[in-house]
Order: C-alpha cells, then sequence, then structure tokens
C-alpha cells in the first residue's frame, strides 16, 4: 500500500469515488504491482497523466520514491485540487455554466450544480476558520509538553481528528467531482459512449447527494451531533403565560419524536391552573443540539385567551434554553463532590420509615456558582439525583464554554444569554393567523401545523442565516 | 460534633430481650387479618404488575376514559389525603397513575398512536380496582404495583414486607466507601425485601458476601425473589432469625453490619399516614417506647459481631435518635468503637450512625 499512499499522497484520495470499482481503468483500484505492470494504461488515462504531473512521473512510469506525506498533519497544506487541464472546484463555479434541470444530459451544468454546493458547503463549514483552526490545533500536537494535562490533550488530539476527518470527506467529494469531469472528458475524446454515460450518471448521483451534504454541512459546529436538554420557562403573565409555555414544551416533544429522537422529561413544574411554570426535557440522538439551537430565545404568542373570561387579546412569553450534553470524557467543568449541596425536594416531616411516599426528587446545588439542576420525574431517589447530576453537569459545561468562548476568539458560537428582549418568534393566532421569525423573517401562515412540531424551515432557515451572518462577519 | 445528650446517661438502657421481641414478630401479618379484603389480591403469589404477560387488551379509547375517571378522583382526594396526615396530594397521585399506566401496558405502545388496540398486563376493570384500592383505602402504590424503584433497582414487595424509603438509598453508599468492602463479610439485619443486600451484593467482588437475616418469612420470600431476580445466590445468603441469632458461626468475622430496625417511637403509630399505619408490617416500624429498643440492641451487639476494624451503619428515626446513639457508641461503648459519625439525609435530617470496630 505504501507506492498506493506514495502516487496519491499529494492528493488526498481516502475514498475511492465508486465509479472506479467498475471502471475500464484497472489501475486505480488494483495494488501496486499492478500499477506498475500496466504503465502503459497509466499513460493512456487522464487521471495517471495527471499525477505524473504532480508528484513526477518515474522512468517508463515507475514513481520517483519520495518520502510518503500520509503522516503529514496538514492537509491544509495539499495543493488546490485540480482537473487534468488545471480546473478547480472554484474555476468551475466561477464559469457560470447554466445549470439545468436534473433529467438534462449535460455535464457542464452537473459539474456547476456540484461546484456550487461544494462552496456552499465550504462556506457553511466555515473552511477558513477550519484551517486556521487546524493549524493551531496541529501546533499544540507537536509541543512536547503536551501529554502534561492528559484530559487536554485528549481534547487536543480529539479535535484534531474531527477537523481532519471533516475536511478529508470535503476534499473527496472534491476529488470525486473532478475525476468525474476527467473521465468525462476522456470518454468523449476517445468516442467512448459506455465510459460517457457511466460518468453522467455518477456527476448525477452526485449532485442529488449534494443536497443532502449541504444540510449535513449546516450542522458542523463544535457540539451539534450531541444530544441536548430543552428548557422552557414560562414568562410574566399567570395562567395563560403558563398554558403558552406548555404548548411550547408540546411542540418540541412532537418535533424532536417526529425526528426520531428519543424524549424524556427530567423536570416539570405544573402550574396551579394549567400549563406549566418551567420544564426541562432530554432529547436523545444525533444532532439533537445541532438542530435545537436554533430555538433558543424568547418565543411570543398572541391570541384570545381562553382563561380571559372577558375575551380579550394577550400576550404572553416563554423564553427556551438548550443544552448539549457532552459525550462522557468530554466534559469540560470538572465538578468538586464537596462543592454539592444535594437536598429533598419537597421534603417535609419526619421522613424515613414515618412516611411512604413516591416522591423522591432531589435539587442539587454547585455552591460556587449557585447553579442548580432539580430532577422529579424519575422512580427512585437514586436516578433522580443521577439525572439532576446530568443537567447540573450540562449548565456546568455550558458556563465553561461560554467563558472559554469569550476567552477564545475563534469559538463565536456561544449561545447568546437569554434575556425576555431577546424575542426571536411571534406566533399570532388572532386577528390573523401566522408564525414568523424575527431573525429570519421565515414566516408559515399555519401555526397549527408548527405548534404540532413542524419545525424544521424555521430551524434550517436559521441555520444557515446564522452562518451566512458568520462568514460575514468574518 | 457536639456531644450532647438529649437523655440522662445514667438511665438504664431498655432492655432488649430476645423473648419479648420474638413475641412481637410473631404478630401474623396484617394485610391478610383486619383489612377490607379484595378479592383479587387474594392470591398472593402473582408477580408484580409489570412483569405479567400482557394477556389482556384494551382499546385506546378505554384507556383513555380510565385515566380520565382516575384523574378525576386523584384531584378530588388529593387536597384532603395531603392536608389529613401528609398523604400523597393531588401532583403526587397524578405520577403514580402515570407509573402504574406504564407499568401496566406495554411499552412501545403506550407512545406510538399506531393501532387501537392496547396490549395491558392486567384487565381493565382490574386497574379501575386498583387505582380504587389506592385513593379510598390508601393501599401503599409499591403494593399496588407489586415493586418499588429503589437506586437503580426495580425491588419486588408485597404486603407483609416494608417498603425501602428512598433514605435509606444513602446506606449503600456509605458502605461502598469503605475501604476494601468489596471483599468483605457483611450483614444486612432486618432485611425486609433484601433492598440493602441486593444494593450492597451488587458491588462485591470474588470473597465478597453478605448476611441478610430476618425473622418474617413473609420479607425472607420476598428477599430471595430479588436476590434471584438480580442473580446474587452466590453473594447473598439469606437466613430467618432475629438480629443477631442466625450469624453466630460468623461472630467476630464481620467487616461491617448495615441495618433499618423498625426506630418509630410505638406512641406514633397510630398518628402514621394512613398508608404507613394500615398497610405496613408493624413489626418492620415499631421500636418500643422510644423507637430505640432494636437500634439499642444493634449497637450493644455490634461489638462481638464486628471484626476488629468493622464497620456499622444503622437508619434512625432521626436527630435525637441519631445523637442519642452517637454518645452511647463514642462513650459510654468507646472502648469498643470509635470516629463515630451521624450522617444526613437529603432533607437535611441526621439519619444514619456509623463508625468502626476498635
Amino acid at each position: 500500500m505504501a507506492g498506493f499512499f506514495f502516487l496519491f499522497g499529494k492528493r488526498s484520495f481516502s475514498n475511492p469515488p465508486r465509479f472506479l470499482l467498475f471502471s475500464k481503468i484497472p489501475i486505480l483500484c488494483s495494488s501496486t504491482s499492478s500499477l506498475v505492470s500496466s504503465s502503459q494504461t497509466l499513460a493512456r488515462s487522464p487521471i495517471g497523466s495527471g499525477f505524473n504531473n504532480v508528484v513526477g512521473g518515474g522512468i517508463g512510469g515507475f514513481p520517483r520514491v519520495s518520502v510518503p506525506r500520509r503522516f503529514s498533519s496538514h492537509p491544509a497544506a495539499v495543493p488546490d485540487l485540480k482537473t487534468a487541464d488545471g480546473l478547480t472546484v472554484d474555476a468551475i463555479a466561477a464559469k457560470d455554466w447554466p445549470i439545468l434541470g436534473e433529467s438534462e444530459s449535460d455535464w457542464r451544468s452537473h459539474a456547476a450544480a456540484i461546484a456550487q454546493s461544494i462552496q456552499l458547503i465550504k462556506k457553511r463549514m466555515q473552511w477558513r476558520k477550519l484551517i486556521v483552526r487546524l493549524d493551531q490545533v496541529s501546533a499544540v500536537l507537536n509541543k512536547p509538553d503536551l501529554w502534561d494535562d492528559p484530559v487536554s490533550a485528549g481534547r487536543i488530539s480529539r479535535e484534531h481528528g474531527e477537523l481532519l476527518s471533516k475536511m478529508k470527506e470535503v476534499n473527496g467529494y472534491e476529488q470525486e467531482l473532478l475525476e468525474h469531469i476527467d473521465l468525462m472528458k476522456l470518454a468523449r475524446e476517445e468516442n467512448d459512449e459506455e465510459l460517457e454515460w457511466e460518468s453522467m450518471k455518477a456527476l448525477v448521483n452526485m449532485r442529488r447527494t449534494a443536497k443532502e451534504k449541504e444540510l449535513e454541512a449546516l450542522l458542523s459546529g463544535d457540539n451539534d451531533s450531541c444530544s441536548c436538554f430543552i428548557e422552557v420557562q414560562a414568562g410574566a403573565g399567570g395562567t395563560e403565560s403558563m398554558d403558552w409555555a406548555a404548548m411550547v414544551m408540546n411542540m418540541y416533544k412532537s418535533w424532536a419524536q417526529h425526528r426520531g429522537f428519543v424524549v424524556t422529561i427530567v423536570e416539570e413544574m405544573p402550574g396551579e391552573i394549567a400549563g406549566i411554570k418551567r420544564a426541562t426535557i432530554k432529547v436523545d440522538g444525533d444532532y439533537a443540539f445541532g438542530y435545537a439551537k436554533a430555538e433558543v430565545g424568547v418565543h411570543r404568542l398572541v391570541r384570545i385567551s381562553p382563561f380571559d373570561s372577558g375575551k380579550r387579546r394577550h400576550t404572553s412569553f416563554a423564553a427556551v434554553a438548550v443544552i448539549p450534553i457532552l459525550g462522557d470524557g468530554s466534559t469540560r467543568y470538572q465538578i468538586k463532590e464537596s462543592d454539592l449541596r444535594i437536598e429533598r425536594f419537597r421534603a417535609s416531616g419526619a421522613g424515613g420509615q414515618h412516611v411512604n411516599t413516591t416522591e423522591s426528587a432531589v435539587r442539587i446545588v454547585h455552591i460556587p456558582t449557585g447553579i442548580s439542576a432539580t430532577c422529579q420525574n424519575e422512580r427512585s431517589q437514586h436516578s433522580n439525583k443521577a439525572s439532576a447530576m446530568a443537567v447540573l453537569q450540562s449548565r456546568l459545561d455550558q458556563l465553561e464554554m461560554a467563558r472559554q468562548a469569550q476567552l477564545n476568539a475563534e469559538h463565536t458560537q456561544s449561545l447568546t444569554d437569554i434575556s425576555w428582549g431577546n424575542q426571536i418568534r411571534t406566533y399570532v393566532l388572532h386577528p390573523y393567523r401566522m408564525v414568523k421569525d424575527l431573525r429570519t423573517n421565515y414566516e408559515v401562515s399555519d401555526p397549527d401545523s408548527v405548534l404540532g412540531g413542524d419545525l424544521d424551515g424555521f430551524i434550517l432557515n436559521f441555520l444557515s442565516y446564522l452562518l451566512d451572518k458568520d462568514e460575514a462577519s468574518v | 460534633m457536639t456531644l450532647r445528650f438529649p437523655f440522662p446517661v445514667c438511665s438504664p438502657l431498655p432492655p432488649v430481650l430476645a423473648s419479648s421481641l420474638h413475641r412481637r414478630l410473631s404478630i401474623p401479618s396484617r394485610s391478610s387479618s383486619s383489612f377490607s379484603p379484595t378479592p383479587l389480591f387474594s392470591s398472593d403469589h402473582r408477580p408484580p404488575l409489570f412483569l405479567r404477560p400482557p394477556a389482556f387488551a384494551a382499546s385506546r379509547t378505554d384507556l383513555h376514559d380510565f385515566r380520565r375517571w382516575a384523574e378525576s378522583l386523584a384531584l378530588a382526594a388529593g387536597p384532603r389525603l395531603s392536608a389529613s396526615d401528609g398523604g400523597p396530594d393531588a401532583a403526587l397521585l397524578r405520577r403514580e397513575l402515570a407509573w402504574l399506566v406504564e407499568d401496566a401496558t406495554v411499552a412501545a405502545a403506550s407512545e406510538s398512536g399506531v393501532g387501537e388496540e392496547l396490549r395491558l398486563r392486567v384487565e381493565l376493570e382490574e386497574l379501575y380496582r386498583l387505582w380504587k384500592a389506592r385513593i379510598e383505602e390508601r393501599r401503599p402504590f409499591q403494593y399496588i404495583l407489586g415493586c418499588e424503584h429503589w437506586r437503580d433497582l426495580v425491588l419486588v414487595v408485597k404486603e407483609g414486607v416494608l417498603i425501602p424509603r428512598p433514605e435509606t438509598e444513602m446506606v449503600v453508599d456509605l458502605v461502598a466507601e469503605v475501604e476494601g468492602f468489596e471483599k468483605g463479610l457483611w450483614a444486612d439485619l432486618g432485611t425486609g425485601s433484601g433492598a440493602i443486600a441486593v444494593g450492597i451484593g451488587r458491588m462485591l467482588q470474588e470473597g465478597g458476601r453478605v448476611f441478610a437475616t430476618d425473622l418474617s418469612p413473609v420479607a425472607l420470600e420476598v428477599a430471595r425473589l430479588n436476590v434471584e431476580r438480580y442473580e446474587l445466590k452466590d453473594k447473598i445468603e439469606l437466613r430467618r432469625g432475629s438480629w443477631f441469632e442466625p450469624l453466630r458461626d460468623v461472630e467476630g468475622k464481620l467487616m461491617g453490619l448495615v441495618s433499618n430496625p423498625p426506630y418509630i417511637p410505638s406512641s406514633h403509630i397510630p398518628g402514621l399516614q394512613a398508608e404507613v399505619g394500615q398497610h405496613e408490617p408493624k413489626l418492620a416500624l415499631d421500636g418500643g417506647d422510644a423507637g430505640m429498643d432494636h437500634l439499642l440492641h444493634l449497637c450493644e451487639g455490634s461489638a462481638s459481631a464486628l471484626k476488629s476494624g468493622g464497620f456499622f451503619a444503622f437508619e434512625t428515626n432521626g436527630d435525637e435518635q441519631s445523637e442519642f446513639l452517637a454518645d452511647l457508641m463514642s462513650i459510654k461503648l468507646g472502648n469498643f468503637f470509635h470516629n463515630i459519625k451521624m450522617i444526613s439525609d437529603f432533607a437535611g435530617i441526621q439519619r444514619f450512625v456509623t463508625g468502626f470496630r476498635r
């Protein structure tokens, strides 16, 4: 395999494109020996010659031996990927080839659409920031005293791996496009209809998956892949706003269930007459935080209150917070046992054998920060304590991340503090019907479907808006 | 810790006579005698609700109707129950109702909206009867389900066995802090449902063992179920008898002793919350005049039962009893014990007394 790596070392080639497996050009998926022995075919292939140009051809097709670059921690140093005739993805996009429908057999149109997607994906991933960050992380990794602090060393090397694999995936995708273009040109030159048809098919497939990849790229933030807690708190205004808070919470429960996340109620403080004063749910699943973070802020409801006998129009507010649940081992804040005060929630009387109760809620207070967490929905005190502890850990992690974000200008994606002035969305049920996001101006005229959990439009719009804004401010 | 004596130190300790203990403990289980008979519980050997096969069916609407009926019963009764003797309020009853439905239905069906038929582990009519017994007869929720969630365990319980309390969970944590506890011999005296023994047994390693004793055959039967359910037969040995009696062969060899003995003063028994006073076994609650008959017996017996360096943790009725015992053990029995501590539960009540054999 060393030769294989050597030959393709300068062009990250981790995932051989699917077509190679069926291609008429056997060399690309074969071992070093066949590469060498089939130098004739190599010469014929534009890809082969492309590589020869990059790497420098050896005598009679034998590659010149040099130190492989595969252990390099600097894929950013890889030169721009190009086709045989020197086209880059950016160059393709800049050509302004007309983009026609998917059904049209025009390879330029497909290539242009894919190139645009790749540009968008890179933009959403904040490509330039990634390169800067990778350089920083690599520099830290090369420090000799790195492992003096094993926790931070672990975190750094994990981040390094994640960055590398993120970038490798996009590079691989770029690579795939360029190679299909090369093959397409070759097929045309040689009048090889079968190859042309296969390449066209491959381009159309790429174009289809590109849309999915654009969406995935929206969720490339630090903790986007985590599960999360969603918390809803009623604003001032008594029963009407507590009812609103309950509606908001139900909206998230249905949204999460539709998306296939597992929802568990951690804490719920019911209102006296209806609704909730506050509630916390846990949303388990890939990218739960990445999506739900778009919901942070104050949600405003305008309707004729069913709790008002005068049938007047009311405006109420509910605040939403979303906290990522960092995976095991990646918690940012080390909690000291001695800093905790654990209290039985709503305990009264003698306790012990005197009392039979199924109420076993506990509140855990982190004394230095004053941050606390309560869980009352588990069936044993032990489990309530464990759940409350998980909430507390996440809250402290979030605090720590916010602190680090202030220290480190690279990480600007901290959640803004929720103040009641920070309204993000209005839901009007009367006199007209509409839900409007105040950040993106995205709006929908069917509040029932939104309150029933159809939130994806709002979320995706906000996520792309967020990244556009970020990009503009760089 | 300030040493303060709530009772005169010189007062003679109430003598604990095994014979009187036996007399009290031989009272037949209360559930079978005076309480209004509910025919569906006559078969005492039915497994807890959540372990029964889903042999029954009901429509979603039927279950919905049941919930609405049960909820209205809870809302009406809650304020009265909590005001009268500190019983459950409406919010707590509604949560219990949700758990009842959770245990009685097949999990997958309860959430999704597909399919009109729901599979139940009891007949729908029995659900009605169970909830009625909960509200009107104040039958403890845990007896109705036949289980108690305790620590990370789901323990089988039934009439005749004390329902393990949340406070008692901490005894297991206290044991886990003892150095080398994993390989020692432990005793859980008056094990009841076997809660503490199972909690400890699950943490033990090669060579570690718990002797769990109880005088009540019903308790031992339930404890056996729990030990088997958690596959701890090779770690926990159940023995029948009063306190130290069944442990003669390991006298002086125990690394630790734990117990949640009856500690309620006899005079408090008539005023207890209905779920406790009318349904739970008195022999697991009544601690004699000052509530300390058994605790004192345990303190004295520990000196010979524990090996040198051995640990004990006893649950008490709270502050006064704990202070009294802590003083007793560090002063009068100071030759035998040291490092005596009182530990608070999460409600801030000094619930446990712990210490070491010299």
